[in-house]
This record gives structure tokens, C-alpha cells and sequence, in this order.
């Protein structure tokens, strides 16, 4: 058992963890991360294998030593979830992850006074949470700035400083420049995809990724091998964690990475201030460090166990949790696929940066007019492959046409005839935050640690969902046939409620200590030296895919607390 | 290919191998030595013991498996089934290794479908023509009353037609996918470290390179 001390610990080095351990390092502040996994190079990245990296998850979490469960609701059994999403060894989800990279719409931070004034207040489903975030995108728009640029995003800006472009989203908040690297290059589905979006009348654009297109701060350019969402990259061209901000870190001379350490306690005072933390060791030792500063950047489900588990007699009901808001309000994009086949022609979907590459913007947020569409909020509508990744493998695990069957003559000559004359469109769809979606910890399941395994209590099939799922598979469909498809098919979007990718919630952020977990910085309203930063504070989610905003807020936190906290500790609003 | 495609592809392959330096191998020798020796007689794991198996299965179970993973991906001339691609040798070894907590998830399952079969066509499964097998197979994915336990007939399904596909298409250093049939089935080239702006324009299948596994990977890694 060791006991060491430092000013701030980090517990999960992932897309917020690995930008906040860079910063203060360079700030001057001696840190500690805990990371449960270990830390892999780019060495580790060769083998091209989809059984290892897609089938069997080797860069996720063990499902059996880590287990996370899930029930539709309160009076179910919770079971466990067949599959992960998060990442778990240093840089988290950023190595594996398909590495699309937005900024989020400025109604996206206020979508509810945005719905409330278009359409009343009468549009808001009645039991949504939906709040405001308490930061406008014009707050965010400089760490968003930083994060583009100091990790590595290839895109074509579509609003500069307030003038549209053609061949970007012309949805975008605006931006103080472009992108640092241009789009990555097109294959053969996203052309398809622009074509028949432009002919509808929409305005198709390569997605926004960090992957850089062109050798970058030492770095190589993407190869297009395609091994990409859950792999880790070959060439190093994924900006991840692990080549962009953990180097920095290093160099620091102020960072320490403690791998295989799996986090159990935040320690606390009766003065209402965290000590330190308690880690187990990768040989079962139970560690203490004592810090200053303890950050929280794990994925959603352990942003609230942990919390949860640190519970003492002054914070009976977990830390950071006099509100009584910790674990609810959690959210999850659904993942509505229409897939499209051609007889006469090869799409090679296989090839390329594999996860959502090219995209429509103009049914997702408030972009379109909901009036009498019967739901709010909308959805990222993008070309790609199915279960965003492009090999055989993940083929068989994706719906079939009407009349072919999952085995069989006919499933193999679907196989052989359309492997590679195929893409998957995705509808990515924002999802209400409801305040009995939760997490919390699970009172049967334990992981291998003898921990409470998280509990997620989440069912997506509500009214305002439903619709939205709908409406744009319906679109997609129309998309599809636009395409010049030959077969244009869609698949059930999980029957039985379980959430999809990109969680968010948990830990909610807002302006008022009753009613939300922490502040805008993170900083948790109860206890001013405790920090929560990750999508666990999204009050909501948007219909596009995370990671970039937990950037941008890790970047605004890390500022906060080198310039402002660091000389004068205390509640930074 | 155009001029343009040409020198971006050499561009690519350049700017590959100017980042991984101190690595041993560059991605451009890598890239290179990889299509070279894709070229060569590739070598997969080999089948160990007769007709695949030995590392977990008996011989009746692995006939059965056989028998089972054939249906669900059945060969025909030009058309490589699962026999052809060794689905029975990928199972037996993941069985003995990665999943040997399914060990009893298999037997079990297994028994289960013998008594169906005797029950209901009084032949073992192996012995059923392909239209009884189909029959029975519906039977288990439907969840019909076959009198399976644990597992579940539709779990033991699930979980069989999983790995069957696995067996078809993972990389053949798992022991199925036998000489790239799975792949060659669907038109994959397998772990190709790199594709060219030619290659992302074409409407056409992709023939620029011979099919990569990653024994190939390792050997030029070593070489």
C-alpha cells in the first residue's frame, strides 16, 4: 500500500483527462493519472486484425471483469450490456473511437428556450428534462478554436465568422477560421451521398475528423486502410489522446501516469473538501494519494459510480449530491440505419476513415422546421459503413434485406454480392434527457474488483423519439433511392430500449446548485475542489457525437483552474 | 490510373513513412514488403489433427459442427462454404482458447440438439439431409420448443452462427478463412495498410494489391 501526494489527481486519461493532465502539467502543477488500462503506442496498432479489435472489443472494457448493466426501467432486472463503447487504457475512447469532430450548434447549448420560442411551450414533451446549458457556443467558440487546431481536425469550414460556404456545413455556428487540415478525401458512397443529398435539396459535407488528411506537427497523414473506428491507428493519423496531448503531458516534467489502477474512493473531510483518492493496483494493492485537486474524467458510468461509492456520513447520498440530480438525466444517441445496395457498380465502403464519413446537417438541432413533424430536436444523418466499421465481420453483425435470412444459400450470396457494393446511412438522433434515466449502482452485479457494477436504467422508445426515429429513416429511405440504390433497406433500431452510442449526463452542469451537479467549469457546486469533466455534464446532447465539446470544456476547465483556481482555490462562480 | 493518382499515391505512401521513424520499419517498407510477400504462398494456421479439430472438440461434437456451420454458410462450386474455409479448425481452437468459457455453453448446447434431432427425426443431426438440417436449425433460431435448457435454443443459435461467420472471415492466423476463402467469397483484401486516391475513386472491385493477412503483416515485420 502506497501513499504518495500531488496537487491534482486525474482519474481516467481519456478525451477530457489527457488535455487536463497536458495543461496543468504546463502550468506548473504536479499531477497524477489514474488510468485503469495500460498505455499502447502506435507499435501496438499493426496487426489489421477485426476479430481482436471490432468482434472481441480488445481496446474496450472486459465485459465480464467490468460489467455495466442495463433495464428499460425501474421494474425490470438489469442485465449486462453485451457491448461497450468507451475506451479503457490511456487516451480512453479517442483511440479506438471513429474520431468525427463537431462543434455543436449554438441552439444546441439552449435547446430548450430554442423550442419554447419557436413553437411554445406546449412542443416540450412533458416529462423531458431538457434544459439550457449554462454556456453559450460564443463561451465555448475559443477552446473549440484550441482543440481543432492543437489536436488535429480535417474538415472545410461552412460559416466564417458569420459568411456560408459552399462544401462545408452551412449549418455550422460560426468559426473564427477554418479547420487546420482540409477534408480528408472521398470515396465512392460519400459521393453518392452528396449527389443525391444536393439533388433533394440538402447540403451534404465531409465530415469534420481528427484525422489529419496531411502530415501534421510531426505526425502522418491518414493511409485510408480503413481499420479505424475501434482499432487504434497504424500511422498515428487518428489525432488521439496518445499522440497528441499524453507526449505533452511527458514533457511537462509534471505528469505521472499510474496504469492498471482502478479508482474506488474519493477520499473527503468533514470540512467538505476531497483529500485524495484510492486506487487498487494492478496486483490488488489498495493506494492512497493525497491531492489538492481531484479530477473526475471517466466515462459517464463512472463519473457517477465513483461519485456514488465515495458516499461518508457528510455526503450520505455520494459526493457532489446535495442536489439529489447525481445519475439522472442520462441520455444516448440511437443509431437509425438504412442501407443501400447496388448491383452494377463497387462502393468498397471498407476503404477510408470508417465511421460516419460524409454527412447532412440539415434535418439534425432546430434546422429544420418541427412544427408539424411531431417531435423536437433532430438528427446527424451520414454515410458510412455498418456498426461503423467497414470489414466482413461487422457485415454479418448488421440487418438483412426483407427475405433474406441471417444464414443459408441465400445469406451468402448477399454476402458475396454486396460486401462491397454497399454503405450504411446512420441517423444519429438527439435524444431528451429524462430525469428517470439513470445510472446508479447496481445492488447484484459486482465487477472484478468486488465494486457495484453500474446500473443503467434508460428506454429510448418514448413518444418524441419514436417519431423522430421515423421520420428520418423515412428520409434516409428517400436518400437511398435518390442514391440510385438497387436494394434500399432499413434496420430495427433496439426493439428492446437498450441505449445506443455516446452517452451523456449523469453529473449535469447548470447554473443553479439545486438543480444540477456541478458548474460550468466542472467544478462541483458542493465540494470547490472537486471537478467533473467529461459528457456526464451535458445537459443535453445534440444530435452529433461528443468528444470535440468534452474537449473544448476540458480545455476551458484546464484555463480556469491554471489562471484563476490555482491563486485563489475556491468556487470559481 | 491518372497522373494525379499516381504521385498521390506516392505522396501518401512518403508521407506514411516519414512519421513512423525509430520504429524499425517504416509504413512505406512495411506497405511494400507486405505486397510482396502477399505474393508467396500464404501461410495459415494450420489444421491440427484430422479434419480440423483436436484441440477441444470430440469427434462426434466436431462432426456436428461441421455439419451445423455448413448449413449456415453452405459451399457451392465457386462459392466457399464453411468447409472450405476451415470454420470447424476456428471454432475448435477458440474454444480450447479465447472462449473456453463457452466450453460448456457447446457441449451442452450440442447434447441438446442430438436429443431434438432423435426426438423428432430419430437420426442424429449429421444424418439429417440438408432440408431436415434446415428444419432443425429454423426450429432453435425461432425459439421453438426443442427442448433446449441452457442454453437457450436461440442463444446456442446466435452463438453458433456468430462464430461460423467468424470462422469465414476473421484474419486466417485464427485458423478458419482457409487460403483467404472467406474473403475471396466477398471481395475483401484484408489488412491492407493503405489505399490510394485511384482506389477511393473507383467504381470497380479492388485489385491493386494481392489479399493481406497478417501472417504476411508479421513476416514483414521480422524480415
Amino acid at each position: 500500500m502506497a501513499t504518495e501526494k500531488t496537487d491534482v489527481v486525474i482519474i481516467g486519461v481519456g478525451a477530457a483527462g489527457g488535455i487536463l493532465a497536458a495543461e496543468l502539467g504546463k502550468a506548473g502543477m504536479k499531477v497524477i493519472g489514474l488510468e485503469r488500462g495500460p498505455r499502447l503506442t502506435t507499435q501496438d496498432f499493426n496487426p489489421h486484425d477485426e476479430l481482436r479489435y471490432f468482434q472481441r472489443q480488445d481496446l474496450r472494457p472486459n465485459i465480464k471483469r467490468q460489467p455495466v448493466t442495463w433495464r428499460p426501467n425501474a421494474n425490470a432486472r438489469a442485465v449486462p450490456l453485451p457491448v461497450l463503447n468507451n475506451g479503457n487504457q490511456a487516451g480512453g475512447g479517442t483511440v479506438h473511437y471513429g474520431a468525427v469532430s463537431w462543434r455543436f450548434h449554438e441552439d444546441d447549448f439552449r435547446a430548450r428556450s430554442q423550442t419554447i420560442e419557436r413553437y411554445g411551450a406546449s412542443a416540450m414533451p412533458a416529462d423531458s428534462s431538457l434544459a439550457d446549458w449554462p454556456l453559450s457556443y460564443t463561451d465555448l467558440e475559443p477552446h473549440y478554436d484550441r482543440a481543432e487546431y492543437e489536436l488535429g481536425v480535417s474538415g472545410k469550414a461552412g460559416n466564417l465568422q458569420g459568411r456560408k460556404i459552399d462544401g462545408g456545413n452551412v449549418f455550422e455556428a460560426p468559426r473564427r477560421r477554418d479547420y487546420p487540415l482540409p477534408p480528408l478525401l472521398q470515396d465512392q458512397a460519400e459521393m453518392l451521398f452528396g449527389d443525391a443529398g444536393r439533388k433533394l435539396g440538402y447540403h451534404p459535407f465531409s465530415t469534420p475528423r481528427a484525422i489529419i488528411s496531411q502530415p501534421y506537427r510531426g505526425r502522418t497523414a491518414c493511409t485510408y486502410c480503413g481499420f479505424c473506428q475501434a482499432f487504434g491507428c497504424h500511422v498515428g493519423a487518428k489525432s488521439s489522446i496518445l499522440v497528441t496531448k499524453l507526449p505533452e503531458a511527458d514533457a511537462s516534467g509534471n505528469f505521472k501516469l499510474i496504469t492498471g489502477a482502478t479508482c474506488h474512493r474519493i477520499n473527503s473531510d468533514n470540512s467538505g473538501k476531497v483529500t485524495g483518492v484510492a486506487y487498487y493496483g494492478p496486483d490488488g494493492s489498495d493506494n492512497t494519494i493525497e491531492a489538492d485537486i481531484v479530477i473526475v474524467t471517466t466515462f459517464i458510468y463512472d463519473n457517477t459510480r465513483l461519485l456514488l461509492l465515495s458516499k461518508t456520513d457528510k455526503f450520505p447520498n455520494g459526493l457532489a449530491n446535495s442536489s439529489g440530480q447525481l445519475g439522472k438525466h442520462v441520455m444516448a444517441h440511437m443509431m437509425a440505419n438504412v442501407f443501400v445496395g447496388y448491383d452494377d457498380r463497387h462502393l468498397n465502403v471498407y476503404m477510408g476513415p470508417s465511421a460516419q464519413k460524409h454527412t447532412l446537417d440539415d434535418l439534425n438541432a432546430d434546422n429544420f422546421d418541427h412544427k408539424d413533424v411531431g417531435f423536437i430536436r433532430g438528427s446527424q444523418i451520414s454515410i458510412g459503413t455498418g456498426n461503423l466499421q467497414g470489414g466482413p465481420i461487422a457485415l454479418t453483425t448488421v440487418a438483412t434485406p426483407p427475405g433474406v435470412p441471417r444464414w443459408g444459400e441465400k445469406y451468402r450470396d448477399f454476402l458475396a454480392q454486396y460486401f462491397a457494393r454497399h454503405a450504411v446511412m446512420v441517423a444519429q438522433t438527439e435524444n431528451l434527457p429524462y430525469a428517470d434515466q439513470t445510472i446508479d449502482l447496481d445492488p447484484d452485479v459486482r465487477d472484478a474488483w468486488g465494486l457495484p457494477a453500474p446500473r443503467v436504467t434508460y428506454d429510448w422508445r418514448r413518444p418524441n423519439e419514436r417519431a423522430r426515429v421515423e421520420f428520418m429513416q423515412k428520409k434516409m429511405e428517400e436518400i437511398g433511392r435518390a442514391m440510385g440504390a438497387h436494394q434500399v433497406w432499413r434496420a430495427p433500431v433496439s426493439p428492446a430500449g437498450a441505449p445506443g452510442a455516446h452517452h451523456e449526463g449523469g453529473t449535469r452542469m447548470g447554473n443553479d446548485p439545486k438543480t444540477s451537479v456541478v458548474n460550468k467549469y466542472g467544478q462541483s457546486w458542493d465540494v470547490p475542489n472537486l471537478f467533473v469533466i467529461g459528457s456526464s455534464t451535458f445537459p443535453s446532447m445534440s444530435g452529433f457525437n461528443p468528444t470535440l465539446t468534452i474537449q473544448a470544456l476540458a480545455y476551458m476547465s484546464a484555463d480556469a483552474i491554471a489562471n484563476r483556481y490555482k491563486k485563489n482555490p475556491g468556487a470559481l462562480l | 490510373m491518372k497522373k494525379h493518382d499516381e504521385t498521390r499515391r506516392a505522396f501518401l505512401i512518403g508521407t506514411a513513412a516519414g512519421a513512423v521513424t525509430g520504429a524499425g520499419i517504416t509504413s512505406h517498407a512495411l506497405a511494400q514488403t507486405q505486397r510482396e510477400t502477399a505474393d508467396a504462398p500464404t501461410t495459415t494456421a494450420q489444421a491440427h489433427g484430422h479434419g480440423g479439430h483436436g484441440a477441444f472438440l470430440n469427434n462426434e461434437d466436431a462432426a456436428t459442427v461441421t455439419a451445423f456451420a455448413e448449413r449456415l454458410m453452405p459451399g457451392a462450386p465457386g462459392k466457399p462454404g464453411a468447409r472450405d474455409a476451415g470454420v470447424l479448425n476456428y471454432i475448435d481452437l477458440a474454444l480450447a482458447g479465447a472462449y473456453s468459457d463457452l466450453q460448456d455453453f457447446y457441449r451442452r448446447g450440442l447434447a441438446s440438439l442430438e436429443a431434438y434431432c432423435r426426438k423428432t427425426h430419430d437420426a442424429s443431426f449429421v444424418k439429417l439431409g440438408p432440408a431436415k438440417q434446415d428444419e432443425v436449425i429454423a426450429a432453435l433460431e425461432q425459439g421453438k420448443d426443442t427442448g433446449f435448457t441452457w442454453p437457450s435454443a436461440q442463444a446456442f443459435f446466435n452463438t453458433v452462427r456468430t462464430h461460423t461467420m467468424e470462422g469465414m472471415f476473421a484474419d486466417p492466423i485464427y485458423g478458419g478463412n482457409k487460403n483467404f476463402a472467406g474473403w475471396r467469397l466477398i471481395g475483401f483484401p484484408g489488412a491492407q495498410p493503405l489505399f490510394s486516391p485511384a482506389d477511393l475513386d473507383s467504381k470497380d472491385a479492388f485489385t491493386g494489391a494481392p489479399i493481406i493477412g497478417l501472417q504476411a503483416q508479421a513476416q514483414a515485420r521480422r524480415s
